[in-house]
């Protein structure tokens, strides 16, 4: 499992390392709504923006205070020329935080390519299908132009068994973590999904299904302790994660766009390619931007507690988030009506591990006496 | 001709009396609730030492944030405006200022003349001001004098994430808690604020020369970490405090001279 | 007043826009005592659509609602506390807090308890917008609710399938409004809405391009109680004739050298809601002989316009200008929907390039001094990119002064703080205090 920590953080070096292997492009996208497909179908490896949880200076000209931190620190991260590389960036349309990152991110460190994908956000509505795939023929249309390579059908076959075998495997570990001691700890869980957001999926995918049986078979050499679900906004707090599973409880599963929420529906087969990676993206785990009028995440998420059997649940959101601002109290109410407890915490850059640690095992004492009584 | 300027600040009024060009005297006191009166026996403090009397000063103008509150001045200037004068007066080749008193702090950004081409001023937060370290010298349970000097003996940067002085506060605590020696939390205190301040001297585009001006200025832990941050070095005058002050007396000079 | 300039003069429409202002929260709360309707949804709304169902429905928008409550410093207090005690965050909306607020509170300012609407129609702009109202259904569940998606991209990316789109849903949202309300649709009333709705529009954006005139027919203070009735009900009749009411009057000011404010020397516009529990900013201003005399968004949120021959903004031209005829259902959605996708106010949602360049081209021809940006803590959708609008605005050789503020949370401004900035702006823009 380490290879995928290492991945994830050396993910610079491998991405400069991977466009002088292949001479090929390197996209990087601010929001997991962007379909990959048609990128891997182009020949292009997109890999997503996330911030450095470092402190920094650098965007306060840039972006209003009052916008999440996660955004000002995918920005810094581009004003700091740590992602120089890239030849191209894009956004499919969600929240107006991570969109200012994208557009400050067009204005100052301007790209051969820039690509806004107006992404519905209706999604309940059947009248989203057919938009968003003429959407997706503009975005195909555009990447062509880049690239100088038309994309063939059998080219977005491609894209799309890509990104349909990595779901699968995704889904493989995850139904591992079912297990009485799952093999393994949520933190690991977290390296795995987000070094796929940044390795190219072919290698990802095949490096997966080679570990794959050896997870399965793999004894986890600590106790589970409480089965935590983590859920809420953008989340690759590893040092969070690391700590909270130090105090003897395990995150068994998660819905996060850097978890479940990436990877958990696929492409299903049509005739046309485009309208089946259009359905994919609409029908998909709901990033709350996009999640009404129906809160369609609430059945989804006590669906997973249920399934994978947790005790208590995390409910963070980054500072400032309004979208899981707007559903948290609702979600919230739910769970704890469905016999899910849950600990709420705003994250920022960076978290106060001590303050934090003390929430969590008040949390953790808290679950335990409810097994007393 | 003899001028005077009075900047009442947040925490303490200052006054400086300038004949001809140069410093006669001083002064500051706690500005507490009563601005008029400080301001009053700021005045009486530094006509003391210069050995003159009210009547032999030409023209006094007041700035910083009670201003309006001297009975005695002729006239005001902004803080931002004296701030500018007072540094450019002592660095003729400083563009931009930062000016961090006890509760404010300020970027700007002028021309040679003096002119205030943009500013930048914290909002209602303290993370960006000089409350800030005294906050955090709490919370270490040293002097705030002490701050400067016992950061200089760091020499490993810890980070830390203030947004928020109470955030920070909790974040102190907890380095308190790792067992993170003092110098070092100190060292990431001054980064903290430095990293605010920055971001607005960011905002309104650094241009050399860079003055520091403002209390925080005789703190050599937050001057240090200014110039690791903004990688330039920065003019430090002997005593920042009263830059302010002294820039409201040039302008004072420069009404007197308008009207005489 | 010291060094008057120009001549003043109250405006002659005053006392009629207080009394219909009046009437629309009145004639919402009594809806259903003459048997007709009550609708909720955002001031961007399709405000059009609900007219088909007849003469006796009406509506109540949020954002006014929330900015009328939001006068009353007390009032807003109250509503925004019980919405945090509710469980929800401070940093949302201030708008939607104080609405939800007056739900929680069971209180309406015009008298009486939350009217609650028969039914709810609304869009989505910002983050908040459909979700502003999913939660006043977890507080009233028995409101049946519809929302549009407009997020389709800039206007001028604009193609069929776009349109389609939020068409296609408005169309479904009529067949639900008839289901929910029992009431039979009228094509006849939407096609004469759409038209008063692209009337009041254009005739706005008319009343806001003789601002250009020196000295200004208007300030900024005296504009929001005008251009209030545009995000009430643009599409209503008696806001479209109000509004030309009001451009003759200001076009009579403009011919006889009127002005707002009588000692005009500096002209500045702002941005994004005012703090508005401190109107009086504008006042300071005044003592420097500075007048704000607009906003993109005062301008351009219930103002339709287009570029004219000769490069400079004026009111769009209406499709009955043009001599297009509307005779279908679907030919007045498509209209409506292609007309409202063109709001000024609603580009800079996708990148802020655009807003900086109308606010520069705004800068040129209202012929102004400086810009004042308010970075607005309450509203998410309107301070999107406010920060590199800034840089924008300066690089392209802008004056720009900056301040914190909220337009419902009186408790994010600032006063003292707000006065001294606008002093050094002033101070570094040359003007000097006249008394």
């Amino acid at each position: 499992m380490q290879k995928f920590q290492e991945w994830f953080e050396n993910r610079h070096e491998y991405a400069k390392e991977w466009k002088q292997r292949t001479g090929g492009k390197v996209i990087g996208y601010f929001c997991t709504y962007v379909p990959e497909e048609i990128l891997y179908a182009a020949g292009v490896l997109p890999v997503r923006i996330l911030g450095s949880h470092e402190p920094q200076d650098v965007t306060e000209p840039h972006i209003f205070g009052m916008f999440c931190p996660f955004c000002r620190d995918c920005l810094a991260q581009g004003l700091k020329g740590r992602f120089d590389y890239l030849d191209g960036i894009t956004i499919a349309q969600s929240c107006l935080h991570i969109r200012q990152a994208y557009t400050s991110w067009d204005l100052h460190r301007p790209r051969e390519f820039s690509y806004y994908l107006p992404m519905p956000h209706h999604v309940q509505s059947k009248r989203a299908y057919p938009f968003l795939r003429s959407e997706l023929a503009a975005f195909k249309e555009a990447v062509e132009k880049w690239t100088g390579k038309t994309i063939s059908d059998a080219d977005l076959d491609r894209g799309i068994e890509i990104m349909n075998t990595s779901r699968r495997l995704m889904r493989e570990v995850y139904e591992l973590r079912k297990r009485e001691n799952p093999p393994l700890t949520g933190l690991e869980a977290m390296y795995l999904v987000l070094s796929g957001q940044m390795v190219d999926k072919r290698e990802h995918n095949a490096y997966l299904e080679q570990k794959l049986k050896e997870l399965s078979e793999r004894q986890p050499d600590r106790q589970t302790g409480e089965r935590l679900m983590i859920l809420g906004s953008e989340d690759d707090d590893t040092a969070f994660m690391a700590m909270a599973e130090s105090l003897g409880t395990t995150f068994v599963v998660d819905d996060h766009c850097t978890g479940s929420r990436y990877f958990w529906n696929r492409v299903e087969p049509q005739e046309d390619r485009l309208m089946a990676i259009a359905a994919r993206y609409i029908d998909r785990p709901a990033c709350p931007t996009k999640d009404w009028p129906e809160r369609s995440r609430l059945p989804h998420i006590l669906k997973l507690a249920k399934e994978w059997n947790v005790q208590g649940a995390i409910v963070m959101q980054q500072k400032f988030c309004d979208p899981h601002e707007l559903d948290i109290p609702a979600i919230r109410k739910y769970l704890e009506e469905n016999g899910v407890p849950t600990l709420f915490l705003e994250f920022d850059v960076t978290v106060p591990i001590g303050q934090f640690r003390i929430r969590v095992e008040a949390f953790l004492e808290m679950l335990r006496q409810e097994d007393l009584f | 001709m003899i001028t005077a300027g009075v900047d009442v600040g947040n925490k303490f009024t200052k006054v400086v009396i300038l004949g001809d060009g140069r410093v006669l005297a001083k002064s500051a006191v706690l500005s507490g609730f009563d601005q008029a009166a400080a301001s009053e026996e700021a005045m009486a403090a530094a006509l003391d030492k210069a050995g003159i009397g009210r009547d032999d000063v030409q023209h006094i103008t007041a700035t910083g944030a009670g201003k309006n509150e001297v009975p005695f001045a002729r006239s005001t200037v902004t803080e931002v405006g004296a701030g500018a004068r007072g540094a450019l007066y002592l660095f003729p080749a400083a563009r931009t200022v930062v000016d961090v008193g006890a509760e404010e702090g300020r970027a700007l950004k002028c021309n040679e003349q003096g002119k205030i081409v943009d500013f930048a001023i914290n909002e209602k937060c303290a993370a960006g001001a000089g409350s800030f370290t005294e906050a955090m010298a709490r919370a270490l349970e040293i002097a705030v004098e002490e701050m400067g000097p016992l950061s200089l003996q760091s020499t490993r940067a810890v980070p830390m994430n203030a947004q928020c002085a109470v955030f920070a506060e909790s974040e102190v605590v907890s380095l308190i808690h790792a067992k993170t020696p003092k110098e070092d939390i100190a060292h990431a205190v001054h980064d903290a604020i430095a990293s605010r301040v920055i971001s607005m001297v960011r905002r309104v585009g650094l241009e050399k020369d860079l003055a520091l001006i403002g209390g925080l200025a005789y703190n050599a832990g937050f001057v240090r970490s200014m110039e690791e941050g903004l990688e330039v070095k920065a003019q430090v005058p002997e005593d920042p405090e009263y830059v302010t002050a002294l820039g409201a007396a040039l302008v004072a000079a420069e009404k007197a001279g308008e009207e005489a | 007043m010291s060094k008057q300039k120009y001549p003043t003069e109250p405006l002659q429409c005053w006392a009629k826009a207080k009394e219909l202002r009046e009437k629309y929260y009145l004639d919402y709360r009594d809806a259903h005592l003459k048997g007709g309707l009550r609708w909720a949804g955002g001031a961007w709304t399709f405000d059009a659509v609900p007219r088909g169902l007849g003469d006796d429905v009406y509506p109540l928008t949020s954002e006014p609602y929330g900015a009328t409550i939001a006068h009353n410093k007390e009032l807003a207090l109250e509503c925004m506390e019980a919405t945090e005690k509710a469980g929800y965050a401070r940093d949302l909306c201030s708008y939607m807090r104080i609405y939800w607020g007056s739900i929680l509170l069971d209180k309406y300012p015009f008298g009486g308890g939350y009217p609650k609407p028969d039914f709810i129609w609304q869009d989505h702009i910002c983050c908040s917008h459909a979700k502003w109202y999913q939660v006043v259904k977890d507080l009233e569940p028995a409101i049946p609710m519809y929302e549009i998606d407009v997020a389709v991209g800039p206007y001028h990316e604009i193609n069929e399938a776009k349109i389609q789109y939020v068409a296609d849903q408005i169309l479904d949202g009529i067949e639900w409004m008839e289901k929910v309300t029992g009431r039979k649709y009228d094509d006849e009333k939407l096609i004469a809405a759409v038209k008063d709705e692209c009337r009041s529009t254009s005739t706005w954006a008319e009343i806001c391009s003789l601002n250009k005139a020196v000295p200004a027919p208007l300030d900024e203070k005296s504009m929001y109680s005008l251009y209030v009735f545009g995000t009430l009900h643009k599409a209503a009749r008696w806001v479209a004739d109000f509004y030309e009411e009001v451009r003759d009057e200001v076009k009579d000011r403009v011919a006889r050298g009127i002005a707002a404010v009588g000692n005009e020397q500096c002209r500045l516009i702002s941005d994004t809601q005012p703090p508005w529990a401190f109107l009086k900013v504008f006042r300071y201003l005044e003592r420097y002989g500075a007048v704000s005399v607009g906003s993109l968004y005062t301008f351009g949120l219930e103002g339709i316009w287009e570029e004219k021959p000769d490069g400079s903004w004026g009111p769009r031209t209406t499709p009955m200008e043009k001599g297009i005829e509307i005779k279908t259902r679907e030919q007045a959605v498509r209209i409506n929907v292609e007309w409202n996708l063109s709001k000024p106010e609603w580009q800079h949602f996708y990148h802020p390039k655009f807003k900086t360049g109308m606010m520069k081209r705004i800068f040129d021809e209202w012929k102004l001094n400086g810009v004042l940006l308010h970075y607005n803590r309450g509203c998410e959708g309107l301070s999107v990119g406010i920060a590199e609008n800034r840089l924008g605005l300066i690089e392209a050789g802008c004056p720009v002064m900056t301040f914190e503020g909220n337009m419902g949370d009186e408790r994010e401004f600032d006063e003292v703080a707000t006065f001294a900035r606008i002093d050094a702006f002033m101070e570094s823009l040359g003007f000097k205090k006249q008394y």
